[in-house]
């Protein structure tokens, strides 16, 4: 009963602050509304048998990306839309896809042919603990952990080049 | 040692063409344009002339060197080409008359050009004709043999266009490249049928291979041996691809030597000869070249009697004794066509340079209605002249007798099928000696044209008589290699390449014979033939000096009693008429059809119709384009909704 | 079903329920990126799409019992942090050039 009572309530977080997020006009709120779904995400984690990419997560998002987007936030402050919205008559193309993608979805689960899709899961071995990830990570798939870090190489460069060129154009050196 | 030699005497010429093209635009001293032209030649000639030295002293049998640089293409199916030159007794023949007779051609060449504008284009021409004609008698394959064929169509070409300025020699030009090019077609289709049958287009392997995968006498030998003769056919010059040989003579007077006399026309009987063993699978092929062979030379023959361009009826008279040596070839003789193509080689180049000469000493005049009575002016050139007469009519003691008496005997001693074949030799015989005593005779005696002669004679120099005198000399002595009861040094020198019958091996291991050999004519059947022919000639002879000798009254009476006869023949039997009717009319009626019925629908219809659709296609993606990013993540979205909607319905 | 699944279905959640909440964070996600105009709330909603993937690899890797979808887990999350910066300074230089916070209004691109 205590993992359906914890799906629950963190499903509902997830849904719930992830509605706000698209659906709240205030950029602070929405941001602060995101910190909700990422953190309830990382309790689905643990439930998952996944308690390193729940530290992570909560690490690399709540306390990292949300940080920098908060921040971002508070530099360039709210700013008023130019009204109408151009793209008004698109907006049921969105809808439409939206649609057909969640009804995919959907239909995929239910007559998946996958065995035991819908009966709770039997975990027996070690899948989530730091040590598991290190073998897995450092014996089988070092080549996409040092992709991981290229890209991280690059984003730093892109981030410093971005942040120059902006300094730059303000007259600064 | 011998196939180096042999890649030497191949580059040489190149390299001299090369050289004297590299000049470009810039015209070089005279000099060097001598020194480099004919020595290249005078190089690549001595370099043979060791090979055949070094060969003479193998046995007989280890004559064949096949000098193998490296794969040139690999296409896969075992199909590989190498870049590769063969020299055997077959091609140090057709190498000696190459290098020989092209260098006295080019030293003389030196003189007679020198008044002409594109001297180095001249011999950077001649030079790479030698070339190709060189590469393709050297060639180890067949690929490089169609390479060479078309190079010296390619040279023979731009030779005879060398007066660009003439719209009848570029018209010329254009002609000789459109019918060489029928031949290669045909030649390229031979090969591919090889390819198909033999999977090789080496020769040694082609000539092993062939009896026993290709069914002697079917339908397969039978088309293969007819493409490459209509390859043969084209270069030879035989009818009906003949017509492109007298217009030919547009050329300068050394290239019609050269080139139209003495060696690339007689690629079609080395071509006949090398690939023999495919000709003696079908003897029907072999019947119809026989057949081809003596209707061109009858044919040639009586064409020749009514021109009145000196370089015309020598033209003709090449087309006959192509034919000749063709026809000798489908008998199965080859050695008596190889043998006359040697002895033609000599005293047909030496007619050639002699007209030549005339030419030059009339300042360019070719017409025999202006000449006449030059023997007394023109003393070295009527000499001359009157040996290559000699030679050609068969006169005994000169070396056209021998060859062409040896085709003559040979074809009498096979069967019914031959005895035609002898008749329309020996009437070959009887025309070739009467037009070219006509030539002689309207040339040298008879009286002066009416007006006289205007100016001086222009006189030649060393460099065009040398040439000239070691050509009447070699005219003279050149068929006593071969003499008939006597000796037989040609047929003994390539009996190891063209003699035996091929041979299919049978699944117990036995032998079987296919094709034929050509019978060697009786003693009593040659005494005959020999006779009969030297008759003819005599009486050629003398009926030409009764018509021509003295002034030309009795000659306009009789051409005045037989206007159309006259003018069929002049005409050349009409040949151009025919294809202009057939041929020529019709292409361009399709074109013009195609001109203003289906270019202006398809063609620019078509063009117009893309072009509609592309600027439509980009007006639309014009509208898309509108910078707005997020409909492009809805068509993002879309797409991806797409691709999942297939996966779902796929995987139902 | 027997008797063990059917226990095991009263006490625990099943697969499909992580990732039906998969998709539908997912369709959320597309929401927010189809209708926000403000780049940075965009870019929101892409985490939003990005976090729907982890939730059903998450999923997948505890169904095949092993590892490997918390390892494509991990490296997403480091995607995700290296796009965010990029994006980030990216909407920062847009922003001092043009003083405007409405991807509607960025469209030099405009073919």
């Amino acid at each position: 009963m205590g993992e359906q009572i914890a799906f629950g309530l963190t499903a509902a977080g997830i849904v719930g602050c992830a509605l706000l997020v698209v659906l709240l006009k205030n950029a602070f709120q929405a941001a602060v509304a995101l910190i909700g779904t990422l953190v309830s995400v990382a309790i689905l984690f643990v439930l998952q048998h996944a308690p390193f990419v729940a530290f992570v997560q909560i690490i690399v998002y709540a306390g990292a990306i949300v940080t920098l987007f908060l921040f971002v936030l508070a530099y360039l402050g709210e700013r008023a839309l130019s009204d109408p919205d151009r793209l008004e008559h698109f907006e049921v193309f969105s809808w439409i896809t939206i649609l057909v993608i969640t009804a995919m979805g959907a239909i995929v689960m239910f007559t998946t042919a996958l065995p035991n899709f819908h009966t709770v899961p039997e975990t027996t071995e070690d899948i989530g603990s730091p040590t598991a990830l290190g073998f897995a990570f450092l014996r089988e798939h070092l080549l996409p952990f040092e992709a991981t870090s290229l890209v991280l190489l690059v984003g730093a460069v892109g981030a410093v080049v971005l942040a120059k060129r902006a300094v730059m154009a303000e007259g600064g050196r | 040692m011998i196939g180096t030699l042999g890649w030497i005497v191949l580059g040489l010429p190149l390299l001299g063409a090369l050289v004297l093209m590299a000049f470009g635009a810039k015209e070089p001293p005279k000099r060097v344009t001598q020194l480099v032209g004919c020595g290249s030649i005078g190089l690549a000639f001595l370099a043979t002339v060791v090979a055949f030295f070094s060969m003479l002293s193998e046995h007989a049998e280890e004559r064949t060197h096949v000098s193998r640089l490296w794969e040139w293409i690999d296409i896969g199916q075992g199909l590989k080409v190498d870049l590769a030159i063969r020299i055997d007794q077959l091609s140090i023949m057709m190498m000696l008359v190459i290098t020989g007779v092209g260098f006295l051609i080019h030293l003389y060449s030196t003189e007679y050009m020198a008044h002409e504008d594109g001297y180095r284009r001249f011999f950077a021409e001649m030079n790479f004709f030698v070339f190709s004609m060189l590469l393709l008698v050297e060639a180890a394959n067949f690929v490089f043999l169609i390479v060479g064929w078309a190079l010296v169509g390619l040279a023979s070409y731009l030779l005879i266009g060398f007066y660009y300025d003439r719209p009848v020699a570029v018209a010329a030009a254009k002609k000789a490249f459109v019918i060489n090019v029928l031949g290669d077609i045909g030649m390229v289709i031979a090969c591919f049928l090889l390819v198909r049958e033999l999977g090789t287009l080496d020769y040694d392997q082609v000539f092993a291979l062939a009896p026993q995968f290709i069914p002697a006498g079917g339908g397969v030998a039978l088309s293969i041996a007819l493409l490459l003769f209509v390859g043969a056919m084209a270069k030879s010059a035989q009818a009906p691809l003949h017509t492109w040989l007298p217009d030919a003579m547009e050329g300068p007077t050394p290239v019609s030597a050269l080139i139209h006399a003495a060696t690339m026309v007689t690629a079609g009987v080395y071509l006949v000869v090398r690939t023999h063993v495919l000709f003696e699978l079908s003897p029907l092929a072999m019947n119809i070249v026989a057949g081809v062979g003596a209707f061109t030379l009858l044919m040639a023959a009586t064409i020749a009697i009514a021109q009145v361009d000196i370089k015309r009826v020598l033209a003709w008279s090449t087309v006959s004794q192509i034919g000749y040596m063709i026809m000798a070839t489908g008998l199965g003789a080859y050695a008596s066509g190889m043998f006359h193509f040697l002895t033609h080689a000599f005293f047909k180049a030496l007619l050639f340079l002699t007209a030549g000469i005339i030419i030059h000493a009339l300042h360019g005049e070719q017409s025999l209605d202006k000449m006449g009575a030059l023997r007394k002016p023109l003393r070295f050139a009527y000499f001359a002249f009157a040996t290559g007469c000699l030679a050609i009519a068969g006169v005994p003691g000169f070396s056209g007798f021998f060859s062409k008496d040896e085709i003559i005997s040979m074809a009498a001693a096979q069967g019914t099928y031959g005895w035609v074949l002898f008749g329309v030799s020996t009437l070959g015989a009887f025309l070739t000696a009467f037009y070219m005593f006509r030539l002689l005779l309207r040339v040298f005696h008879g009286t002066e044209p009416e007006g006289g002669y205007h100016g001086e004679f222009h006189m030649s120099g060393a460099a065009m008589t040398v040439p000239v005198a070691i050509l009447t000399v070699l005219s003279i002595i050149g068929g006593w290699i071969q003499v008939p009861f006597g000796w037989k040094k040609v047929t003994d020198w390539l009996e190891p390449v063209v003699g035996g019958i091929p041979q299919k091996v049978n699944a117990d291991g036995t032998l079987t014979a296919v094709g034929h050999v050509a019978a060697e004519p009786s003693h009593n059947l040659e005494v005959i033939t020999i006779s009969a022919s030297l008759a003819v000639a005599l009486l050629g002879i003398l009926l030409a000096w009764y018509i021509f000798a003295n002034g030309p009254e009795r000659r306009l009476r009789i051409s005045a009693r037989h206007p159309h006869l006259r003018s069929f023949l002049e005409d050349a039997w009409r040949f151009d008429e025919v294809y202009d009717e057939t041929v020529v009319l019709a292409g361009r009626a399709s074109g013009d059809g195609l001109r203003d019925h289906v270019e202006p629908k398809v063609v620019i219809g078509a063009g117009r119709g893309v072009q509609e659709l592309f600027s439509d296609m980009a007006r639309f993606m014009h509208q898309i384009q509108s910078g707005l990013v997020r409909t492009y993540a809805v068509a993002l979205m879309a797409g991806l909704a797409a691709v999942a909607v297939i996966f779902i319905l796929v995987s139902r | 079903m027997n008797a063990l699944a059917h226990a095991a279905a009263v006490t625990g959640v099943p697969h499909s329920s992580y990732i039906g909440l998969s998709v539908l964070l997912f369709a959320i996600g597309l929401f927010g990126v189809a209708r926000r105009r403000n780049p940075l709330l965009l870019l929101l909603s892409v985490e939003l799409l990005l976090n729907a993937a982890n939730v059903a690899l998450i999923g997948f890797s505890r169904y095949w019992n092993n590892s490997d979808g918390q390892i494509f887990a991990l490296v997403v999350m480091v995607v995700a942090a290296a796009e965010v910066v990029i994006g980030l300074g990216l909407v920062v230089a847009v922003f001092r050039q043009r003083r405007a916070l409405d991807v509607d209004e960025m469209t030099e691109l405009r073919g």
